[in-house]
């Protein structure tokens, strides 16, 4: 993976250096809260229900082993022994003082981590596919281009005070498993006809209040021209992007007004202004980034290993276990492992200080030390010996990590809600919880399939309930917790907003409703149709009469 | 009424009682005239250095003891219901059983007067 630089970690030593002396001036009453709060959110900490909440910046979620233990023990020192895993692919400790977060940063700094843009109207952190560099599908290793432009955009001047904040997305597989169409820029990396590497930019894609999916500007932009073409999208958006009113203020919005066509004239012509040769990554910075994700290690092994699929076969719980979260690397004899965060009683996203570090050790017995964060809330480890299955296995079932569960319908990504976050107007995690115990047979879990629920706890919606298959969003109804549920989202290659069924729900009536929409979907499946495709052939009646069946 | 924070240097949630700031909501002090309890407002926002975002919550007694009456406000009180150790609640005792019993919910109307305030 990338390893920080001289100027990166200059950079961090003196960032946290900076924020230690903001927060001993607000202690001492130097400096107002007015003052004060717009500083410590540029450094990730925010003041929640019952603490200050720090959120950790995780580069396209990638994470090695030293990285991990420091997590681990800032969770064990700072917090109450566990973190949670963000959608944006980052890490939030929810019961930090501020008295402690300038050492925190200190203790981050030493592992080259850090809280910088996680928080305010800045270019946030960019998120990429957690099976880049081991998965046979991709185009292109997106990390090299993440990272150049997490180095272009980390405390870039002309962007750090943006009508609003900005999140991108590079995919490079046809399968996007990075919510690309659902960012302000999704970046999917393309093969010319000529063989020459370049970029689909779409724009204007996002959940919140006002969601839309983000459209093509530019069919093919040559990858080496990246960074001035996002300056030019950026540039415009910072222009012309709404200031006046917090709700409109996104580039979405703007895209929206203008039109994608208009959008992207203008893009052009700013584009066509900027001087290539100054704004453009140099070939041989590109280079040395590029040097820095060839994955060193992996050997040579036979396809098949055949004590691997002895141990497969011989014990059901590994074999379901491979069915549901083993996929396959483009190295022969390798795995890409998917580790669930979801077990049924557990809260999504989280993990205690024994779990992170178990993933630790087990990435450093089996898995070249690589770790990553899906955004869907979930780790990976991308590679894996087949060979070592089984032993990782019994390694992360030690820690209750092996929950067979990816993709499946207790796989549910949820915000903090109301249990934690000062905006939610509804909590989101006993909900999920409540789904995942109603769907604890495993036989019937895998029997339905591929189900994405997606729950927020607000219309801001971290929990991208907007491009659920189900999607559950958490109203406040003359003060009392109800929930709406909408159907038909993705935040895939074939994305779309979903539509709300009907009336809100309250709680204890959630998981019964998911249980009638999934025997509605049973009932009417062909072939190989998940959940989505069925509800995309006969749409939403046949849903709909299920859930308010005792409405009529 | 009650009188409620977070503390600045640590975050905890905290209730005014008597010109002190307290942990615990059972040992709030309540305010049934609107001037006192705006006079305590002022005191507290006048105490820049111990807290941020005082508001005042509305509160309610029913057969189970006092409780606020917002569902999100009880929640401060005592902490993050997928969690029962961590927060307030895990002090445990007669007056956070009586937090955990009281139902009935409402907005915060005294966060929204701190939205619309700011």
């Amino acid at each position: 993976m990338y390893r920080y630089d001289a100027i990166d970690k200059e950079l961090l030593t003196d960032r946290s250096n900076e924020f230690r002396h903001q927060v001993a001036r607000r202690l001492a009453g130097e400096l107002s809260e007015d003052q004060f709060k717009p500083l410590r959110l540029m450094n990730g900490l925010y003041l929640q229900l019952h603490a200050y909440m720090l959120r950790v910046c995780i580069p396209y979620g990638t994470l090695n082993v030293a990285q991990v233990r420091r997590l681990a023990w800032i969770a064990r020192t700072y917090d109450k022994d566990y973190g949670h895993f963000t959608t944006r692919q980052n890490i939030q400790f929810h019961w930090i003082k501020l008295r402690d977060a300038p050492d925190i940063l200190d203790a981050l700094a030493e592992v080259d981590l850090h809280a910088i843009q996680t928080s305010g109207n800045c270019i946030r952190n960019t998120t990429s596919d957690p099976r880049a560099g081991a998965t046979a599908e991709e185009i292109d290793d997106p990390r090299v281009w993440s990272e150049a432009i997490r180095q272009w955009s980390t405390l870039h001047p002309e962007f750090s005070y943006l009508p609003r904040k900005f999140k991108i997305a590079v995919t490079a597989s046809a399968k996007d498993r990075t919510a690309a169409r659902v960012h302000d820029i999704g970046l999917a990396l393309r093969r010319g006809r000529d063989g020459t590497l370049g970029f689909e930019v779409m724009v204007g894609g996002g959940m919140g209040r006002t969601p839309f999916i983000g459209q093509t500007i530019k069919e093919f932009l040559p990858a080496t021209r990246l960074l001035s073409y996002l300056e030019a999208v950026l540039r415009v958006y910072n222009r012309a992007g709404r200031r006046d009113n917090i709700y409109k203020a996104r580039i979405k919005i703007l895209v929206s007004s203008l039109g994608a066509e208009e959008f992207g004239r203008q893009v052009e012509e700013e584009w066509a202004q900027i001087d290539g040769a100054r704004a453009d990554l140099p070939d041989t910075e590109l280079a040395r980034i590029r040097a820095a994700f060839i994955q060193p290690g992996l050997e040579v092994l036979p396809a098949v290993s055949d004590s691997y699929e002895a141990a497969r076969a011989a014990n059901p719980a590994l074999a379901r276990f491979i069915r549901n979260n083993v996929s396959a690397h483009k190295a022969p004899g390798y795995a890409i492992v998917d580790v669930s965060l979801k077990a049924h009683d557990a809260t999504p996203g989280d993990a205690n200080f024994d779990q992170l570090e178990a993933i630790a050790d087990l990435a450093e017995r089996f898995g070249l030390g690589d770790i990553r964060v899906t955004h869907e809330q979930n780790l990976v480890l991308p590679h894996v010996k087949q060979s070592d299955l089984p032993a990782l296995f019994e390694g992360l079932a030690a820690v209750g990590l092996a929950t067979p569960n990816i993709n499946l319908v207790s796989d549910i990504i949820a915000c903090p809600g109301l249990d934690y976050c000062a905006l939610a107007n509804a909590r989101a995690i006993p909900v999920a919880q409540s789904i995942a115990q109603r769907f604890l047979d495993a036989d019937r879990a895998e029997l339905v399939g591929e189900l994405k629920i997606k729950i927020s706890g607000c219309i801001n919606a971290c929990g991208h309930h907007h491009v659920g298959h189900i999607g559950i969003l958490g109203v406040d109804k003359k003060g009392e917790e109800y929930y709406q549920l909408t159907l038909g989202g993705s935040g895939a290659e074939d994305a779309s907003i979903g539509k709300i069924l009907g009336p809100g729900i309250n709680a204890d009536q959630v998981a019964p409703a998911v249980d009638r929409l999934v025997e509605v979907y049973l009932a009417e499946r062909q072939g190989e149709e998940r959940f989505l495709d069925t509800y995309r052939r006969i749409g939403m009646t046949p849903f709909k009469e299920a859930v308010y069946v005792d409405a009529h | 009424m009650a009188l409620t924070a977070n503390r600045l240097s640590e975050g905890d949630v905290v209730f005014w009682a008597s010109g002190q700031w307290v942990d615990q909501f059972a040992e709030a002090e309540l305010f049934t005239e609107e001037a006192t309890a705006e006079a305590a407002v002022a005191l507290a926002k006048a105490q820049n250095r111990v807290v941020v975002d005082a508001y005042l919550i509305d509160v309610t007694r029913s057969e189970q003891g006092l409780a606020p009456v917002s569902y999100r406000e009880r929640l401060r009180a005592l902490g993050p219901t997928n969690e029962l150790g961590h927060g307030k609640q895990a002090l445990g005792g007669a007056a956070i059983t009586a937090l955990q019993a009281a139902s009935g919910a409402a907005r915060s109307t005294g966060r929204l007067d701190l939205i619309r305030r700011k």
